[in-house]
């Protein structure tokens, strides 16, 4: 119980809106592709991805290779292969539909005159084929279609099929009230356990229900049958009745209209129930899972700086933290995501002393801080001066034998120089580079940069940042 | 008449006293002025050398090569007024080396000090000639090179 007790009090409120998100997010693409080839798919990634971790953990080093690569292969072809049914379902619809709302079939289907049409077609021995598609976007399975684009009247079916039109041989697509398409040609099912008296068209009727979620009513021309094809199952339907609940089934509206809400309901209670425990259930494997203990270096970023002082010097750049989480969030763990902030606005000049406190370390959701190695940090600040100093030349090199130099002048004599005041007050002369003095023969002129050492010093601006030197060679007198 | 004999003579004792006072006056102040100058320490020379040699820089110069294995700052006060001392401070890139403490004596004064070179003193110098005020009468930068 205090366990429990314990495990709550470390949920935060942003765990309880990331569950409650993603759990969300997970059942509207449940919503938006229930029903479709997608979804069965998507289904059959997830159980590869189970398999693969699966073999990881036995140690299956071929097999979770394998499955990884066609894991990785099947999301790529899912995208490619089905792309026109996420984009019915992601274009087509508003931004509203997609996140809220459960889209059902169009119930205003004439589904009466559809039933009444068929038994007509098949009492007058026509034949015919009428497809009255689901949720899947039919574009990829047929072809061959001619825009019709007429109301669905019991007339005008049995003049679409008649003999003597052009268009009597394909299929027609009713969506709505309207029929869409007529003249369509239909994929052909290469089923064997087709009954052997089933002919083109019950089998082009069986191959598009096999490839998408669509209904295809098939009118038998020589027997005179009506038949239903959906999904794998082919029957004839000998009633009215009997084909109108089928109609009224596959587009989302039967006499049993309340039964099958509640079905409905139920269906989608049971998959958001689903969606928030796998999502819980993630969550608690990362940050809950096995815990992992990492050290890592983080740079200390030093915040509100008084804006006279500059930090002059510290000692230490990075703090060691000793981090806890599960072992997926720990390898995922980058440096750039863990920060440790001083706040430098109540330092003054010489060597401040900041303790390194857990406040001061921001880490990503999921991983805590077990310990601070690094204890406090020492910041030196100082305010920086400008200081006038006198220049001297830094000869460097072996004089020609026989030759001194006598004397040199040089401008300038002194510079303003910028820096921080405790170096400044330790440095009472600003030296030139080395002037090599290897090759001076006789009298001449040379010019030299300053040595600024520490590199923090900077010739303050309106000073000559190189010195002109005038120098006098003369024999050296030898003792007698 | 011995009375106006006695009046002109009282009368030129009286205008050769204030020609004598006036002319005592005159040259008293006369002789004040270089006593005021003479109390003043003051650096008449001052070098960077190799040797000396009767009080006379030898090779004076500003790059000493470590061979010649030492070098003298030579100082020449003049005048000295009264005896005291002076400090040669010998720094090596800012850091002080030796102090040199040298006695002065009236009425002028030559005196120096030196150091031996070695290779590890390669580098910008300058001797600071200081008296016992603290007062810098002049500093000598040089370099000692290879």
């Amino acid at each position: 119980m205090d366990n429990m007790i314990f495990f709550l009090s470390t949920i935060r409120w942003q765990d309880v809106f990331d569950i409650a998100l993603s759990g969300y997010l997970l059942f509207r693409l449940y919503v938006l592709f229930r029903g479709t080839n997608v979804f069965r798919i998507l289904i059959g990634i997830a159980l590869l991805w189970f398999f693969q971790r699966i073999s990881v953990s036995i140690g299956l080093i071929v097999t979770s290779w394998a499955i990884q690569g066609i894991t990785a292969v099947a999301a790529l072809i899912i995208i490619v292969v089905f792309r026109n049914e996420i984009r019915s379902v992601l274009q087509a619809k508003n931004l509203k539909s997609i996140f809220w709302g459960f889209p059902r079939s169009v119930a205003l289907t004439p589904l009466e005159i559809i039933t009444d049409s068929a038994f007509e077609l098949a009492k007058k021995r026509i034949g015919a084929l009428l497809v009255l598609p689901g949720n899947e976007d039919l574009t990829e399975a047929v072809h061959s279609g001619i825009p019709w684009r007429g109301l669905v009247s019991q007339e005008m079916i049995l003049s679409i099929f008649w003999h003597d039109n052009p268009v009597h041989d394909g299929a027609a697509i009713i969506q709505g009230d309207e029929v869409k398409e007529v003249g369509v040609v239909l994929p052909l099912s290469h089923r064997e356990d087709l009954p052997s008296d089933y002919g083109t068209r019950h089998r082009a009727a069986a191959g598009l229900a096999e490839a998408t979620d669509a209904l295809v009513i098939v009118v038998s021309e020589e027997k005179g049958k009506v038949s239903v094809a959906k999904g794998t199952d082919i029957r004839v339907v000998r009633q009215k009745d009997k084909l109108n609940e089928i109609l009224q089934n596959h587009v989302g509206f039967s006499t049993k209209h309340w039964g099958r809400i509640r079905k409905e309901k139920l269906e989608l209670g049971v998959a958001a129930v689903v969606s928030f425990v796998f999502i819980a259930g993630v969550w608690f494997s990362f940050s809950r899972g096995m815990d992992t203990l990492m050290i890592l270096d983080i740079p200390i970023e030093y915040m509100n700086r008084p804006p006279e002082m500059e930090i002059l010097s510290t000692s230490a750049n990075a703090v060691s933290l000793e981090l806890s989480g599960s072992g997926a969030l720990m390898r995922s763990l980058k440096p750039e995501q863990l920060k440790v902030r001083l706040d430098l606005a109540k330092g003054s000049v010489g060597a401040n002393t900041f303790s390194i406190t857990p406040d001061k370390v921001s880490l990503p959701p999921g991983v805590f801080l077990k310990d601070i190695q690094t204890d406090a940090v020492q910041v030196t600040l100082d305010v920086p001066v400008k200081k006038q100093l006198p220049v001297q030349i830094d000869w460097a090199g072996t004089l020609p034998q026989g030759l001194l130099i006598a004397e040199a002048s040089y401008e300038p004599q002194v510079v303003q120089v910028l820096g921080s005041k405790r170096i400044l007050d330790k440095i009472s002369t600003i030296y030139t580079e080395k002037v090599i003095v290897d090759n001076m023969k006789e009298s001449g002129t040379v010019t030299a940069k300053f040595a600024l050492n520490p590199a923090s010093l900077r010739i303050a601006p309106g000073s000559k940042d190189r010195v002109t030197i005038n120098y006098v060679v003369k024999k050296r007198e030898v003792e007698e | 008449m011995t009375y106006r004999l006695n009046r002109f003579l009282l009368l030129w004792i009286g205008v050769l006293s204030l020609l004598v006072s006036y002319g005592y006056a005159q040259e008293k102040t006369d002789a004040s002025a270089p006593a005021e100058e003479a109390k003043q320490l003051t650096l008449a020379n001052a070098a960077m050398c190799e040797s000396i040699k009767e009080y006379i820089p030898q090779n004076p110069g500003i790059v000493f090569s470590t061979a010649i294995g030492k070098i003298l700052c030579l100082t020449v006060f003049d005048p000295v007024p009264q005896k005291t001392v002076i400090y040669h401070n010998w720094y090596r890139n800012d850091e002080l080396i030796t102090k040199v403490k040298l006695t002065l004596k009236p009425p002028r004064w030559s005196t120096f000090s030196s150091i031996q070179l070695r290779g590890a003193d390669k580098g910008p110098w300058r001797v600071e000639i200081a008296d016992q005020e603290d007062r810098i009468h002049k500093i000598l930068r040089f370099s000692i090179t290879d």
